[in-house]
Parts: C-alpha cells; sequence; structure tokens
C-alpha cells in the first residue's frame, strides 16, 4: 500500500510533533453539539411541516379522510306482501322470509379442505366444490350456498371459523306453494319483481330502500362510535290484496288441468272475471311452475302469463261481438232474417261453413250454428248492405274503441300484449277479404283477458270496465285504500243491445252446452275454434286449431264472465265444443256449486 | 472540593471519573413516551384486533409484557458498569453475526423479508441486537484508534470499519432487504465517527462513497425504486405503492389543531398499515393533533439535548462514543420514522423509539438507555476543564466558568 503508507507516516510524525493527545484539533464536545444542532433543525422542519399539514392544509386532509372512511349503505325495505281474497277474508299469497347466505374470505382460510367439509356437513352440499371456492386465489368475498334456514346459520356461527360468514337476505315464500304463479311472477336474486305482478307493481312493493352513511372501519363496518352518522330507515313496500279469490283461483287451475287432460292439450288458461267492476276473480294457465324454485324452471315461456302476454286468433267467440256491433248499430235485431246461400264471395274468396247452411238463417241462429257466412252477412249489414269503408270502419270502431282490442287494458300483469286488429284504411285489395275473416275471429287476434273485458262491456249494460287484480293497497302508514272500478267507457253498446246478447247467448248455451246451465240461473256463450298460421310457412295449420269459449253465468244480472281456452287439443270434434266447453262447463257447476251465485226472480 | 485535589494532580484529573448523581431526566422522559405509546396502543387495540382477527387485549397486553421487559433490561444494565461491554466486544460481536445470519434458517419470512428469529414462541428482529452490538464495537475501536491517535489513518481505522459497515450493507441491507435498519446503522457509525474526531475530509469523502453505493441499491430493487418515486409525488397513487404515505398523510393532516379525540380517530381502524408500529406516529397526530405531536418532539429534544450533555461530559472516548452511538440510534430511527409518516422521507418500515408497539425494538431500546443512564453516573473534570477553553489549569478563575455548584467530595459520595 504505497499510497497510503505516507499518510499514516505523517499522520504519526504530525502528532508526535504534538505535545499533548488533548490538543488534537477536534473537540468532540463540540461535535456532539453540531450533532444536537441538526437534530434541532430536523425537529423545527418537521414542525413547520406538520403545522402546514395539521392546521393550514387541515380541511383538505379531512375531506380525503371521509372519501376513505365515510360510505353509504342502502338498507334493504322489507317488500310488500301480496294477499287474496279468501271468503269475506283475505290470505297471504306471497311473504317474505329471512335465509341467509354462506359467505367467505379465503385469505383467512387456513385449512380449506377440513372446513369445507365441516361446513358441507351442515349445509348437505358437496365439499369438493367448497374447497374449490375456498382456495380461490386473490378473492375475498366467494358465496358458498345461498338459503340457508335460521338453523344451518346457527350451526355455521357455532363453527367460529375465521373468514366464515352468514348474511341475512330476504326471500319470497309461497304458502300457497303454485297457485297464481304466472300471475304473481317471482322475485330475483338482486331483488327485483320479474314476470307478472312482481315486475308490474315493482315499485310500490319493493318500498324505499333506506340509507346508511357512516364512518366505516376499512373492512366498511361502521363504527359505532362516530356521532355523524346518518340513518335514513326503509319504507317498508305497500301490502296489496288481490281480487283473485283464492278457493275460485284454486278450483279453476285445477278444472283446467282435467279439463286440458281430457282434451289431450298441452297447454292452456281461463280468466274468471266479474263483469260488473272489471275485477279479475281468477287467471289460471297450465303449465305452471314453483315460483320458490325458478331455477329448475326449464322453459322459459312458463314464466309468463299467458292469458294476458300472449294472444290468439280467437276464433268464433268473435261472432258474438260483431252481432253485439250490428244489433247496437240497429241493423239487425236477434230475430232479423235473411237468405243464406250456403257460402259468400268476397272478392276472389268464397267463405263457407263447416256445416250446411243454406237457406233461411237468423242471427240467433248465426251464434247458435256459429255460421262464418252469418258474420260476413252482419258485417255487410253494418256497412249497410256490403263489405265497404263504412263496415270497416265501423266495425273497426267498435273493437278498438269499444271493446278496447288492439291495446293493451292495463292490468296489472308484466308483459300484457296488444293483440292485432286489422287497419280498415289498409289500401291491399284483399282489405275486404281480410275483414270478412276477422268478423269471425280469424287474421286478428286478441289476449284471454281482452275478451274477457270486451264479453263483460256486451253484457253488463254496455260499460267498460277497467280490468284489475287489485283489490286494495296499504301503504306504510297501514292506511289501506281500496281500488274503485274504473269505467273506461259507457255505452259501448246499448243497454237494450246488451240485453238482447244476454238473452242470445243464453239460446247458444242453452242448444250447445245444457250441461253448463242451471235451473233459476242464467248462462250464456259462444264456442271459437281458430286456426292458426304455421309461424314458419305464414300459412294455416289443416289440421290444427284453438279452442277457445266465452261466456257468463249469473242470475237476472250475471255474476261472472268466464274465458277459456284450450291449445291445440287432440281430442276428435271441434276444438271449442269439444276441448273448451267442457272446460266452461266445469267451471259453471262449480260456480253454481260452491259459490252462491244469486238466482233470478 | 476537587479544587484542592484537582490541583494536586492535574494531570490524573483529566482522566480520573467522578461518581454522581444518574441523569433521572433520561428514565423520566422515555417513561412519558413509554406512557403515550402504551396509551395509543390501548386505544386503537379493539380496532385492530376485530380486522386481524384476535382477542380484544392482544396488542395491549404484548405491550405491557414488552414494556415490563424493557423496564427489566433497563434495570439490569443501568447497573453494569459501563467498562464491562467493552470486555465483551468480541463476544457480542460473534452473536451478532450469528443472530444476523440466523435468520436465513431460523426465521420467519414476512412479506418476503428475512428479518425475524423464531425461536419456540417468541420471534426476534435480529437487526436490534446488530446496532446494539455495532455501537459497543465501533465505540470500543474508534476508542483504541484516538488514544493511539490513528482515527485518521486509512489501513488502521477507515479499513476496518468499511469492511465492517460493508458487511452489515451485504446482510442487513441486500440478504435481509431492511434497507431501513441499514439506514440506522451507517447513521449511528457516522455519528461516532463524526464525535470521535475522525477528520472531517475523509468523513465527507466516506460519506460520498457510501450515498453512491445507497444509490445504487435503490436503483437495483423495483420496490425502493417505487417508494422513492411515490414519495416524490405521494398522493398521486392512494391505492397501491403510495398508499401507507398517503393514509398516513390523511391521518396527520385530518387531526388539526388539536386532534380528533382518544376514542375517535378512524385511521386506525384498517385504514393505515402498522397503525401500532411503524405508523403510530401518524395515529398519535390523528388523535392529539398538532398541539400533541408538539410535545411529542418537544420531549425528544429534550431527551437528545440530555444525552448530548452526557456525551459533553462522558468521563472517556469509550463512554462518550457509547452515548453518542446510542443517541444516533434514537435520533435517526426517530428522523426516519417521523420524516416518512409526514411526507419528507421515503417509508423505511422502521419504529418509533420507546413508543411503537414491537417486543424487540422496545427491549433493546430501554436497554440501551440503561447503558447511557449508568455513563450519566460519571463525568470527567478535566474534559470540561478543557472544554472551557481554559489554557492553563494554573490559572485559579477557571472554576468559573464551569457553572456547577461545587460540592465537597465527601458529600457526593455520600
Amino acid at each position: 500500500m504505497p499510497i497510503v503508507q505516507p499518510t499514516s507516516v505523517g499522520a504519526r510524525r504530525a502528532s508526535s510533533r504534538l505535545s499533548s493527545p488533548l490538543s488534537t484539533t477536534v473537540n468532540p464536545a463540540k461535535r456532539a453539539r453540531i450533532i444536537y444542532g441538526l437534530l434541532l433543525a430536523i425537529s423545527a422542519i418537521f414542525m413547520i411541516r406538520l403545522f402546514y399539514l395539521q392546521v393550514i392544509q387541515h380541511d383538505h386532509y379531512s375531506k380525503a379522510a371521509l372519501n376513505y372512511q365515510l360510505k353509504e349503505y342502502q338498507i334493504p325495505a322489507e317488500r310488500g306482501v301480496i294477499l287474496a281474497q279468501n271468503g269475506s277474508d283475505t290470505t297471504p299469497l306471497v311473504l317474505n322470509e329471512i335465509k341467509y347466505t354462506l359467505f367467505a374470505d379465503p385469505i383467512y382460510i387456513k385449512e380449506p379442505e377440513k372446513q369445507a367439509v365441516e361446513l358441507a356437513k351442515i349445509t348437505g352440499d358437496d365439499a369438493g366444490r367448497y374447497t374449490e371456492l375456498l382456495k380461490t386465489p386473490e378473492t375475498r368475498y366467494v358465496v358458498l350456498a345461498k338459503k340457508l334456514s335460521r338453523e344451518q346459520h346457527e350451526a355455521i356461527s357455532k363453527l367460529d371459523i375465521r373468514g366464515i360468514g352468514t348474511r341475512e337476505s330476504s326471500y319470497r315464500t309461497y304458502p300457497q306453494g303454485q297457485l297464481a304463479a304466472q300471475l304473481l311472477g317471482f322475485v330475483n336474486e338482486d331483488g327485483d319483481g320479474q314476470y307478472g305482478l312482481e315486475q308490474s307493481l315493482d315499485e310500490r312493493l319493493a318500498g324505499r330502500p333506506g340509507e346508511l352513511k357512516a364512518i366505516t372501519d376499512a373492512k366498511g363496518v361502521p363504527l359505532v362510535t362516530n356521532p355523524d352518522n346518518v340513518v335514513i330507515e326503509p319504507e317498508k313496500g305497500e301490502t296489496v290484496t288481490l281480487t283473485v279469490d283464492i278457493g275460485l283461483q284454486r278450483q279453476v287451475e285445477e278444472l283446467l288441468k282435467t279439463g286440458l287432460e281430457r282434451a289431450q292439450s298441452q297447454s292452456g288458461s281461463v280468466i274468471v272475471m266479474d263483469p260488473n267492476n272489471g275485477a279479475v276473480k281468477a287467471m289460471a294457465n297450465y303449465p305452471t311452475y314453483d315460483p320458490a324454485k325458478i331455477s329448475e324452471v326449464s322453459n322459459i315461456a312458463d314464466l309468463s302469463n299467458a292469458a294476458t302476454n300472449s294472444p290468439l286468433e280467437v276464433g268464433s267467440i268473435m261472432k258474438a261481438l260483431t252481432a253485439a256491433a250490428a244489433i247496437d248499430q240497429q241493423v239487425v235485431r236477434p230475430d232479423t232474417a235473411y237468405y243464406n246461400a250456403g257460402f259468400v264471395l268476397v272478392g276472389d274468396r268464397k267463405i263457407t261453413d263447416v256445416r250446411n247452411s243454406t237457406g233461411t238463417q237468423t242471427v240467433e241462429s248465426t251464434l247458435v250454428n256459429s255460421l262464418n257466412t252469418g258474420a260476413v252477412w252482419l258485417l255487410k249489414q253494418i256497412g249497410r248492405g256490403d263489405i265497404n269503408e263504412r263496415a270497416r270502419m265501423t266495425w273497426h270502431d267498435y273493437m278498438t274503441k269499444h271493446y278496447f282490442l288492439g291495446n293493451p287494458t292495463g292490468i296489472e300483469q308484466a308483459g300484457e300484449a296488444s293483440g292485432y286488429i286489422p287497419n280498415p284504411e289498409d289500401n291491399d285489395q284483399g282489405i275486404n277479404v281480410t275483414y270478412a275473416n276477422t268478423a269471425f275471429g280469424q287474421g286478428m287476434s286478441a289476449t284471454t283477458l281482452q275478451m274477457a273485458a270486451a264479453l263483460s262491456s256486451i253484457i253488463n249494460g254496455g260499460t267498460y270496465y277497467q280490468p284489475t287484480l287489485i283489490h286494495s293497497e296499504k301503504d306504510i302508514n297501514g292506511k289501506e285504500r281500496i281500488k274503485q272500478p274504473v269505467v273506461r267507457k259507457e255505452g259501448v253498446i246499448s243497454s237494450s243491445a246488451s240485453a238482447d246478447m244476454v238473452t242470445l247467448l243464453e239460446k247458444v248455451v242453452a242448444q250447445n252446452v245444457p250441461a253448463a246451465t242451471r235451473s233459476g240461473y242464467r248462462v250464456g256463450g259462444k264456442t271459437g275454434t281458430a286456426e292458426f298460421t304455421n309461424p314458419n310457412t305464414g300459412e294455416y295449420y289443416k289440421d290444427r286449431f284453438n279452442g277457445t269459449y266465452m261466456g257468463f253465468a249469473g242470475g237476472d244480472k250475471p255474476e261472472y264472465v268466464i274465458i277459456v281456452r284450450v291449445n291445440e287439443p287432440k281430442i276428435p270434434g271441434f276444438a271449442g265444443s269439444a276441448a273448451a266447453a267442457p272446460i266452461f262447463r266445469d267451471i259453471t257447476n262449480m260456480l253454481f256449486d260452491n259459490f252462491g251465485l244469486t238466482p233470478k226472480e | 472540593m476537587n479544587v484542592v485535589t484537582a490541583r494536586g494532580s492535574i494531570k490524573q484529573t483529566a482522566n480520573t471519573r467522578r461518581k454522581h448523581r444518574p441523569d433521572y431526566w433520561l428514565p423520566i422522559i422515555a417513561a412519558g413516551l413509554l406512557a403515550i405509546g402504551l396509551v395509543v396502543v390501548y386505544a386503537i387495540s379493539p380496532g385492530m384486533s376485530v380486522l386481524k382477527g384476535v382477542s380484544e387485549t392482544y396488542y395491549i397486553s404484548k405491550q405491557l409484557i414488552a414494556i415490563l421487559m424493557g423496564v427489566i433490561a433497563f434495570i439490569i444494565l443501568s447497573r453494569i458498569p459501563y467498562t464491562f461491554w467493552r470486555s465483551k466486544v468480541k463476544f457480542l460481536a460473534v452473536i451478532a453475526l450469528i443472530s444476523a445470519l440466523a435468520v436465513f434458517f431460523v426465521g420467519e419470512e414476512i412479506n418476503g423479508a428475512h428479518r425475524w428469529i423464531q425461536v419456540g414462541g417468541v420471534s426476534f428482529q435480529s437487526a436490534e441486537l446488530v446496532k446494539f452490538a455495532l455501537i459497543i464495537w465501533v465505540a470500543d475501536f474508534l476508542a483504541r484508534r484516538k488514544s493511539k491517535t490513528e482515527l485518521g489513518d486509512f489501513e488502521k481505522t477507515l479499513k476496518p470499519i468499511g469492511i465492517v459497515f460493508g458487511a452489515i450493507v451485504l446482510i442487513v441491507a441486500i440478504a435481509q432487504s431492511d434497507f431501513g435498519s441499514t439506514m440506522v446503522m451507517v447513521g449511528i457509525g457516522a455519528a461516532m465517527m463524526f464525535v470521535a474526531g475522525v477528520p472531517l475530509k475523509k468523513l465527507i469523502l466516506l460519506g460520498l462513497v457510501i450515498t453512491a453505493i445507497g444509490s445504487m441499491l435503490i436503483l437495483s430493487s423495483g420496490y425502493r425504486r417505487e417508494r422513492v418515486v411515490t414519495f416524490l409525488n405521494p398522493t398521486a397513487d392512494c391505492q397501491n405503492e403510495g398508499y401507507q404515505s398517503c393514509q398516513a398523510l390523511i391521518a396527520v393532516g385530518s387531526g388539526g389543531m388539536f386532534g380528533l379525540g382518544l376514542a375517535r380517530s378512524v385511521q386506525a381502524f384498517g385504514y393505515l398499515p402498522e397503525a401500532a408500529n411503524d405508523s403510530i406516529f401518524a395515529i398519535i397526530a390523528e388523535k392529539f393533533g398538532f398541539f400533541g405531536v408538539s410535545l411529542i418532539l418537544a420531549a425528544f429534544a429534550v431527551f437528545f439535548g440530555r444525552l448530548t450533555r452526557i456525551i459533553e461530559r462522558a468521563p472517556d472516548d469509550f463512554s462518550r462514543l457509547l452515548v453518542t452511538g446510542i443517541l444516533a440510534w434514537f435520533a435517526v430511527q426517530a428522523t426516519i420514522n417521523i420524516g416518512a409518516m409526514i411526507g419528507l422521507l421515503p417509508l423505511k418500515g422502521i419504529t418509533l423509539p420507546f413508543i411503537s408497539y414491537g417486543g424487540t425494538s422496545l427491549l433493546f431500546v430501554t436497554g440501551a438507555l440503561g447503558i447511557a443512564f449508568q455513563i450519566s453516573r460519571y463525568s470527567s473534570l478535566g474534559n470540561k476543564v478543557k472544554e472551557s477553553g481554559a489554557t492553563s489549569y494554573e490559572n485559579p478563575t477557571y472554576r468559573r466558568r464551569e457553572r456547577r455548584p461545587h460540592y465537597a467530595t465527601s458529600r457526593r459520595s455520600a
């Protein structure tokens, strides 16, 4: 080390020259004071910085703190329950129930295999699936199981596993099982109403969620010590009482099911309605589903309420509507007679009847024998002798402005269909042919509900009531509002025309479905057998029909309107009379037996 | 008293220790700081225990045990004559080296860094023992070199020191990845060499070399580089790298003038990481405000002042350097810790002496204070005279510059 040595030698030489080691130029105490001075300077800088942060910038950091610490939570509101009429009382159709969701924070799970087995023993699930979930990396929240009971929740709490928790969730329960499933709809995992009433009345049923603004810890748990927490209590949803009678609904559902089996049909609908106020007393579809087991529904179409959402070419029941329009127009009376050639030529089309109709016919025989040619004759009378613009415009006016076809009725159901009434001003050459067909229920469509509401207005003296499912609503203050019937139109047809129609339809039933009648009561109705088109070709099926029946029952005043729809029955005979009429018959008999109708005087 | 004796033998006086009343300010201030730390740990214990899923008394009971052990360490070390450590330098150095290396064999890996030794149920941070042993070794080494006036000698002094610090950088900074502790040790070494009297030019040169090595280390490690980047712009990235700095600033700033109150602070509830140990200063700032932290800083200033006074009056070079090392230990840790919390220095993961939660740190800090307390029992008149600038011991007026009552020896030693 030749470079270093001279220095050390020099240092030694220098020190040897000094008289005493104490007289070195370095003073340790002085150097210590320099260090202390440096520390005081650092302290001063820190003080200035702290003053800047804590006093000058205080507001900025207070706001930044709230940014992290203040969290807003929704407090879910209890959803309103749905009740149904039960004689003079009410019975719940839909209630709420607290169930538990089992979740885990995988970061805290030390022994996933062991803990999965412990948990699966309680929930009855597959432990292997739990193990996989508990091992999920980079996740702080996995849901292991849903809808656990209180007992399961308590057993899991007792295990006291770190990173495992349960959370309360409110679920809909259905004390009546599948009853009125499509009518009610269901509530999905997010708490949103889906289909039926639940979707249609979602806002009112849901109530208003409350709000919690609170200073929380980093995990979001509110700190109780903070006085600035704000709580807005949730508002419970409204309690809705339906017009539907639970006993009637149950029996109608059963009669529909047995009737469909008898007719060898896969599906169908029935509506029972009070014609004097528009209240739906029963609304049944088949097949149905279990709203408590939504996940098991394989065909999504089963969720929809076909009675309001699925229009069809209604078939011959439309002849009653055409006849009512013609009588109201005073162009015919029930006994007006005419000569029927057995066919009608409209443009280049020849309209015929399924049976020989040649000879003298009346309005009454047109309905009794369900004559297509008779319906065309009625339309011609409306046109003062021919199918012309006047006939089309007048008929169209009755359908859309009197019977309110072609638009949703506005009943409290999600996804209600409009149906279809062809535009009378259509310049197409075939418009008169189309209208000749619509007069007996082909080439147009309507829902079961639309037909029920239209028939009601025809037989109740001529008042169109807004169809409804709601009897009353109870708001959070417990105040009950009973819904009054809403008149959409007076004088749909004149009261005398209405009386004529009641008598006419009564005669139709008396001749065709005598088993549906009962002495002392008035029962009327009309069958329908409707062709429908192949959705692929647009052509009518040659061998497939829908059967419909539209009727009423009561004393001097009709008390119930009943609409039956049977899709594609395989039973031999006309779909309307062979498949739908027996269901109508069963329902009227059931009404007479069990629901105490007022007999005529 | 010593007027007579001092006059009798001047040369002996310069090297004679006088025993007197120790400096009680040291334990009093330390006790105050310990109490503040304990109260704050007690206050935030429920919040932290909920988040960690341990019992509510977990933190406070561990801290109470740590303080109890610290008090015992203080009492024992304050009774051992400081000269004892000089005889055990080699033994201590070997123990420290073994503990530093043992981390890699019986150590517990926390956040990818080997810093803890796990023996039985007790975990132990080896860096604290290394600091303790380092101070004693450097004090002994420099005192020897000074007595031979070889402080400026490269071969005899600077090279061995350089080798020791090189080893520390290798083991603590690189292998243990504990850059903060390395900084503290470098600070300790620098302060001791400075007070010992290593020529300034050589110290500055050494400083430049260390800065160069340090910069290279920072740039070589990704997370350290990011720490520096986030330090330069702390609020830019509150979510990731800058999260702790950002939350610390929020805690400090939201404290305001008088603080939110002992029970009202929020940042300890999971927002600010290491709320009880590395980040405790920010929690104190949040709870007690500018007013409260001013008191803490004042307490540290007085505390360091007392230690400086002991350095000035130390009976010999070894004890003087020992206290210098202890002062530097406390001061550098406090500076790095508080500086990080108020966004003036990058985060280092270092405890605040006496206040932070943590057993190993408390045990060694209180133990070291015990040594300083023991040394404060002694002082040397000769040094005092020299400091007062007296050129001649024959001058009878020199005593006037020493503003201390002159008691009789018999009274003092009674």
